[in-house]
């Protein structure tokens, strides 16, 4: 709910490149350049799309791409906390893959061309949008989350919503417009050999042509009388068919029943190359009456289902000469069944043949902040995330063997970063600043790398879609940001032979296949070896938490909601003295992290919370951390139970609710788990129940316990409690904020203590 | 207003009945209408388009659950999907006569008040999506213009967050005694704001007008509320709240209390506005009251539609009651609770009638197994003799492109019918201001109060209706079976068991729930015990089923699939739900206390229709 927290505000805007990088850029739009088209590609043009960039992927030095998606968090814990440990991360950008949708994808492969020593940009937009195509595919694929914060933002930028999901086809015949489905939809690497599996060991049952001449065909006992008759008379008249059949050739082609009034439902043709009678007409149940009588009653008669696409599809009686006639039939309808699913799972792969073609022409990819967007690629793409960021990586390198993210090269290399003068490395103002030739139409100094924009034969030396907000056109921009830092740091195009693959340039190298596992911690993960990188000194500035020891954090939940994170410490303060706790974090309404000065703290406090849950005296009653536990539903976790948490795929808006739908378990089970974490220290400091008591007693707490328990004898200290109401009022007006240094709490304890 | 009559004796449904498409632009002035038509009519139809349903097969609601398990599997549909469009029919029904008011409301939970509410994220199916799509839903529309809302309990939460002063409401304990230190606090007060008081009164000397107000203000926290001056008090407790406004008392006459409420909750503060006389204040008083139902319109949005309904107290009219009031709940009053009970009893005060058509269309035998409501409509026009003349009070309007929400129409139409066929209430007991239902329209109003109270006499009206092919199951001689493999069918399966002689073909049916899982009735008590002791001791297993124990073939009672439910675990299988709530039991033993059993029907269809939701 705490949407506008700065440090969350930031989180995200680093997480969704995609969606917020040009959310601050002013861009003066220049009307000749605005107008300049965008390459839309949905599922009508998308075949010829297709073509077309096969050619100009082949063709290019380097391809950049970029995505839109449905969304980035499905709840406000989910985003990226500035201390979350390198392997949290990855599980929250995992669960973000996972669950959301990506709705448009921008490639955009950019030539160099030496005749007008330039860079061709191609751009595209692809309109995508997971769509169920065969219906053996597990449906939690085509399940996905909006974030509504996401399309807020893409709403500002006028975001054709109806574009990925429908497009308006006239039609003939009425008035009204026929709406087809316009995003292109697509099958991971893993589900087409899913369906092809399938296919082959014959389990999938929606068959799209089947030979009944197995006793599988449904057992229906004749019992109605109408079901009798009928098929009595389908016996007289099937057989009829047969003795024509069987009759010297008369000139009469078309068979003529007996009874005129269902002669439109015989009709004789040719299946592939046997005589066969087409079914049309009949119910399904009456279908499946005529199934049991050739089954019966015909040994050289075949039942054959021939499902065709949408409504096309074919009840047959087939006739065949013999046994191996028969046998070839039958191997012919599956043939032509396995080349009709075969034909039909190529179809439903759709846009991820352009994944395709990127992976197998091994191009150089350029991205912006692009960790996330690799993560939907695999994905979607590819097959379900691994576990971990190392297998991940390891993955993706296979696929992709060399990415580079402009993020990276702009905040890393010297030449850059003082170019860069400490300005925003977001996409849109990168742009601006290193590419005003293309955004602003300046007339081209000598150092700009010039780039000129082809789409369909049209060319322009300039493009600034102004407030548009797509894929194609942030591909663009990044494509552009990356020629122009080659320019800066010393790669001369124009000596740059064609033979010459930019992935290889050494100049690169430093900097090629490095991602930001998150930009808000500069955590960066090296692709090649799964090898996490801290940034550099001068950037260690982002990493407020660096000294995070995770060992002493302890995870809070479901206590009372007025508490806040200043209540906590105070809580903790006077139970464990004020040094006790580094600091609270507030993850959302229902949760804190609190991380303690001591490991051994940690499990102190769990074991002193499970005391205190299970006795009712008045000690208990008047504990400062009793004020913690109103309720009940007071939870605790170490720092590996909140990885757990992080790493499960439902997604609830309330942390709260997230580890009670995770845990479906007693309290006790978390404080359990954290406590065999714990057990090394325990074992050397056995706390005892009534130890913690007497040494809760001497603690600093002592003052307001004794004041609570004159309280509750009805002696009530009226200055006294005023001052304390007061001064937990307070608390509250800075609830929300991260408390990481002590002295606002140590200074309130001195006023109470002097 | 012109009247468009149709009349409608064949099953074709017109392409045109005008629903009035409602979206942020013209909401504002479509509400006086809508209450007028909702105060003018004996029934309101509802009809939600959700942006998905179920993610497995086993999820939806099946024939074999309770009122818990189902009411568990509507609860986490309504907690993840959303609602694109809300339609609404008023209608009221004489004699064959149906007069329909239909609306269409476009909705979209932007967050308005940017607060992250009304809701942060939200699931989609892209199988609703591209039905929608088909239709010409236009999601454009639906983003910059659908109209947003707030749930009751968010709508609290809101005004706290904003913190916009209210008037108090507070009434003072006429027991309150206060203490010595309460009156020190009183008097301290008191003299405070007579200070105050006297100081705004004060003739005004122009020279030092600046002067003196920046001194006020700086020194007393006086300050204006509007063009009256006012002054700020600080609480820190709600009983503080109490002693101020205590002492405010008595000077009732000019004096106006404010509650500042506080981030956490409660009161941060009150602020005491000073009126110049007795009328200023009543004039004041009714300004406060216009602004806070200003106020109140912008926080609520559609949900002042949902809140018209309920104040209306007409019976509404749903479809599929459990799955469509959920969403109500849990979208426009407060979050889902997590039992059925507490859900029932706390939907009740606002929807105490809520007619289940799908519960009613179970009357009319032949209509059981039709689970869509233009086939339905078709039946009965072929079957039955019930003509229903539609009389739709709005102009078709050409222009405004497709004319989404016919479905309420269709569910009026099928009530229409139903009321006919059936002999439901004339019309002298469907009018008038208190609505007294027919008593055969009582059996399908709120039919989840009716499952969950399982009062003996509502199961055995119901067995007389499902006659013959139903049969009473107790959940005791249930059992679950899962981890035969892909690719099996029930018949098979029914043959394996047979083979191992534990149970005879006789004793028990099976049908496959989903792929990976089968349901298995006994038809005698104590079998189904037997059968799971058989199964859960491995040891004495011999022959056939020995063997399909050892293929990992599992079984689990009726309690282990409720607990699936209640947790729940939402597994794409449901063998895969059922192996993990059996890992989870040993912790949870004692907590599942001994409920009492639960009855349900079992129909002796061929298969468990898996299409029937």
């Amino acid at each position: 709910m705490n949407r506008h927290r700065p440090t969350a505000a930031a989180l995200s805007r680093a997480l969704s490149r995609a969606f917020s990088a040009s959310a601050s850029a002013a861009e003066p739009s220049s009307a000749s350049a605005s107008s300049f088209p965008q390459k839309l590609v949905t599922r009508s043009n998308f075949e010829a799309a297709l073509a077309e960039l096969r050619r100009h992927v082949r063709a290019a030095d380097f391809v950049a791409v970029d995505l839109e998606m449905s969304g980035v968090t499905s709840a406000p814990w989910r985003e990226s906390l500035g201390f979350d440990r390198s392997d949290v991360l990855y599980l929250k950008v995992k669960h973000s893959a996972e669950k959301f949708a990506v709705i448009q994808f921008g490639v955009c492969p950019f030539r160099w061309d030496s005749s007008k020593q330039t860079f061709v940009a191609y751009p595209h937009n692809f309109y995508i949008f997971p769509r169920q195509e065969l219906p053996t595919i597990d449906r939690s694929s085509y399940e996905f989350i909006w974030q509504t914060g996401s399309i807020d933002f893409l709403a500002r930028y006028q975001f054709d919503f109806n574009a990925c999901i429908r497009e308006e086809m006239l039609s003939v015949c009425e008035f009204e417009p026929n709406w087809v489905i316009s995003g292109i939809s697509y099958l991971s690497r893993r589900q087409e050999d899913e369906a092809l599996r399938r296919l082959n060991s014959g389990d999938e049952d929606e068959s799209s042509a089947t030979c009944y001449n197995s006793k599988d065909a449904g057992d229906i006992p004749l019992v109605a009388m109408a079901d009798i008759l009928f098929s009595e008379r389908m016996k007289n008249r099937l057989s009829e068919w047969h003795d024509w059949l069987l009759q010297p050739r008369n000139r009469e082609f078309q068979f003529q029943g007996s009874s005129n009034d269902s002669k439109q439902k015989f009709q004789t043709l040719f299946f592939m190359m046997w005589p066969a009678v087409n079914l049309i007409g009949f119910t399904s149940h009456q279908l499946r009456l005529i199934q049991l009588v050739v089954r019966k009653n015909f040994k050289d008669l075949t039942y054959v289902h021939v499902k065709g696409d949408n409504v096309f599809s074919q009840h047959l009686v087939v006739y065949t000469d013999s046994k191996d006639d028969r046998d070839l039939l039958i191997k012919e309808v599956n043939n032509e069944h396995r080349k009709r699913a075969e034909k039909k799972i190529q179809a439903a792969v759709g846009f991820r043949h352009v994944v395709d073609l990127l992976s197998s022409e091994r191009k150089l990819i350029v991205g912006h902040n692009c960790f996330l967007d690799i993560a939907h690629v695999y994905n979607k793409f590819i097959g379900p995330l691994p576990s971990t960021a190392e297998e991940f990586v390891s993955s993706v390198s296979k696929y992709f063997p060399h990415i580079i993210d402009t993020k990276i090269l702009l905040n890393t290399h010297q030449v850059l970063r003082q170019r860069m003068k400490k300005s925003k490395t977001s996409l849109s103002s990168a742009f601006t600043l290193l590419c005003p030739h293309i955004s602003l139409s300046f007339a081209a100094l000598e150092s700009y790398v010039k780039v000129e924009v082809e789409v369909d034969d049209l060319r322009s030396s300039s493009w600034n879609s102004g407030a548009k907000h797509d894929a194609g056109y942030d591909a663009f921009m990044t494509g552009c940001i990356f020629a122009q830092a080659c320019g800066y740091i010393g790669i001369d195009f124009k000596l740059h032979s064609p033979s010459e693959s930019l992935a290889e340039n050494e100049k690169l190298q430093k900097h090629i296949n490095l991602l930001y596992l998150s930009w808000t911690n500069a955590d960066i993960i090296d692709l090649t070896n799964g090898n996490k990188v801290t940034a550099s000194v001068e950037y260690s500035q982002k990493k407020r938490y660096s000294n995070v020891v995770f060992e002493n954090v302890v995870l809070i939940w479901g206590f009372p909601s007025e508490l806040k994170a200043r209540h906590i410490r105070e809580c903790f303060s006077k139970t464990f003295g004020v040094t006790s706790v580094t600091f609270v974090y507030q993850m959302d309404p229902t949760a804190v992290f609190v991380q303690f000065s001591k490991t051994k703290l940690v499990s102190d406090f769990l074991s002193l919370m499970e005391t205190l849950e299970k006795n009712n005296d008045p000690i208990s009653v008047l504990h400062p951390l009793s004020e913690l536990l109103k309720g009940g539903n007071t939870r605790a976790a170490t720092y590996e139970t909140y990885k757990q948490i992080c790493g499960t795929p439902i997604s609830k808006v309330l942390f709260a609710d997230q580890a009670e739908a995770f845990g479906a378990k007693r309290k006790t089970d978390f404080v359990e788990s954290s406590k065999t974490a714990m057990d090394t220290q325990e074992d050397k400091n056995p706390v005892s129940e009534n130890s913690v008591f007497v040494d809760l007693l001497s603690a600093p707490w002592g003052e307001k316990a004794a004041q609570a328990a004159s309280n509750y004898a009805g002696k009530t200290k009226p200055g006294m409690i005023d001052n304390l109401e007061n001064d937990s009022f307070h608390g509250c007006l800075s609830g929300d904020e991260i408390l990481n240094s002590v002295y606002a709490a140590e200074e309130t304890q001195l006023v109470r203590t002097s | 207003m012109a009247v468009l009559q149709k009349r409608l004796f064949c099953s074709a449904v017109p392409k045109k009945w005008p629903v009035k498409q409602v979206t942020k632009t013209n909401f504002p002035e479509s509400l006086e209408e809508i209450k007028r038509h909702i105060s003018s009519s004996d029934f309101v139809a509802v009809s939600l388009q959700k942006t998905g349903s179920f993610s497995a097969p086993w999820h939806r609601l099946l024939p074999f659950d309770t009122a818990d398990t189902a009411y568990s599997k509507a609860k986490s549909s309504a907690e993840r999907f959303q609602l694109f469009q809300f339609a609404l029919c008023p209608f009221s029904l004489e004699n064959s006569k149906l007069v329909a008011h239909p609306y269409n409301y476009l909705l979209y939970p932007r967050d308005e008040l940017k607060l992250g509410m009304p809701s942060y994220s939200f699931s989609c199916q892209s199988s609703h999506l591209t039905s929608m799509a088909r239709e010409g839903f236009d999601f454009n529309a639906c983003i910059y213009h659908g109209i947003s809302y707030l749930s009751r309990e968010q709508e609290t939460a809101a005004k706290i967050r904003i913190g916009n002063p209210s008037p108090s409401t507070l009434v003072v304990d006429s027991s309150f005694a206060p203490s010595v230190a309460d009156s020190i606090f009183m008097e301290r007060l008191k003299s405070r704001v007579i200070r105050w008081k006297s100081a705004c009164q004060k003739p005004k000397d122009s020279r030092n007008e600046v002067l003196m107000n920046s001194l006020r203000k700086l020194i007393m926290g006086s300050e204006y509320y509007g063009s009256r001056p006012s002054i700020n008090l600080d609480v820190c407790s709600e009983r503080q709240v109490q002693l101020v406004l205590e002492v405010l008392r008595e000077f009732s006459d000019e004096l106006v209390p404010l509650l500042i409420p506080a981030k956490s909750g409660g009161t941060q503060a009150v602020r005491v506005v000073l009126a110049s006389s007795k009328e200023d204040k009543e004039f004041f008083e009714e300004e406060l009251r216009c602004r806070e139902e200003e106020e109140n319109k912008k926080f609520r949005g559609f949900r002042e539609v949902i809140d018209l309904i309920s104040a209306s107290q007409k019976p509404v009219v749903s479809y599929n009651s459990l799955t469509d009031f959920t969403f109500i709940h849990s979208k426009f009053l407060a979050p889902l609770p997590p039992t059925i009970d507490e859900f029932a009893s706390s939907l009740r005060p606002v929807f105490p009638h809520v007619l289940d058509v799908s519960h009613l269309m179970k009357v009319v035998r032949p209509l059981r197994k039709v689970a869509n409501i233009p086939v339905a409509i078709s039946y009965l026009n072929n079957h039955f003799f019930a003509p229903v003349d539609i009389e739709i009070s709005h102009q078709a309007t050409e222009n405004e492109g497709r004319n989404h929400g016919l479905n309420v129409i269709r569910i009026c139409h099928l009530f229409a019918k139903l009321c006919s066929i059936l002999k439901i209430g004339s019309s002298s007991t469907m009018s008038g201001n208190d609505v007294l239902l027919a008593p055969a329209l009582e059996e399908c109003t709120n039919v989840f109060n009716a499952f969950s109270t399982s009062s003996e006499e509502s199961i055995d009206e119901d067995i007389s209706v499902w006659t013959e092919s139903t049969r009473k199951v107790s959940c005791e001689h249930l059992v679950f079976l899962w981890g035969f493999g892909s690719g099996t069918t029930a018949g098979k399966l029914k043959s394996l068991l047979n083979k191992s002689h534990y149970v005879s073909s006789k004793e028990f049916d099976i049908r496959l729930v989903d792929k990976s899982c089968a349901i298995l009735v006994f038809w005698q008590p104590g079998l189904a015990e037997t059968f799971l002791d058989v199964m859960n001791n491995s040891e004495e297993i011999t022959g056939s089923l020995r063997e399909l124990v050892s293929e990992g073939l599992r079984a689990a009672s009726y309690e282990t699939y409720k607990r699936v439910c209640k947790l729940p675990i939402w597994e794409a299988d449901l063998g895969e739900s059922l192996d993990r709530a059996l890992e989870d039991s040993d912790c949870l033993t004692e907590a599942h206390s001994k409920a009492t059993p639960k009855e349900i029907y079992w129909s002796n269809d061929d298969m468990i229709n898996l299409d029937e939701l």
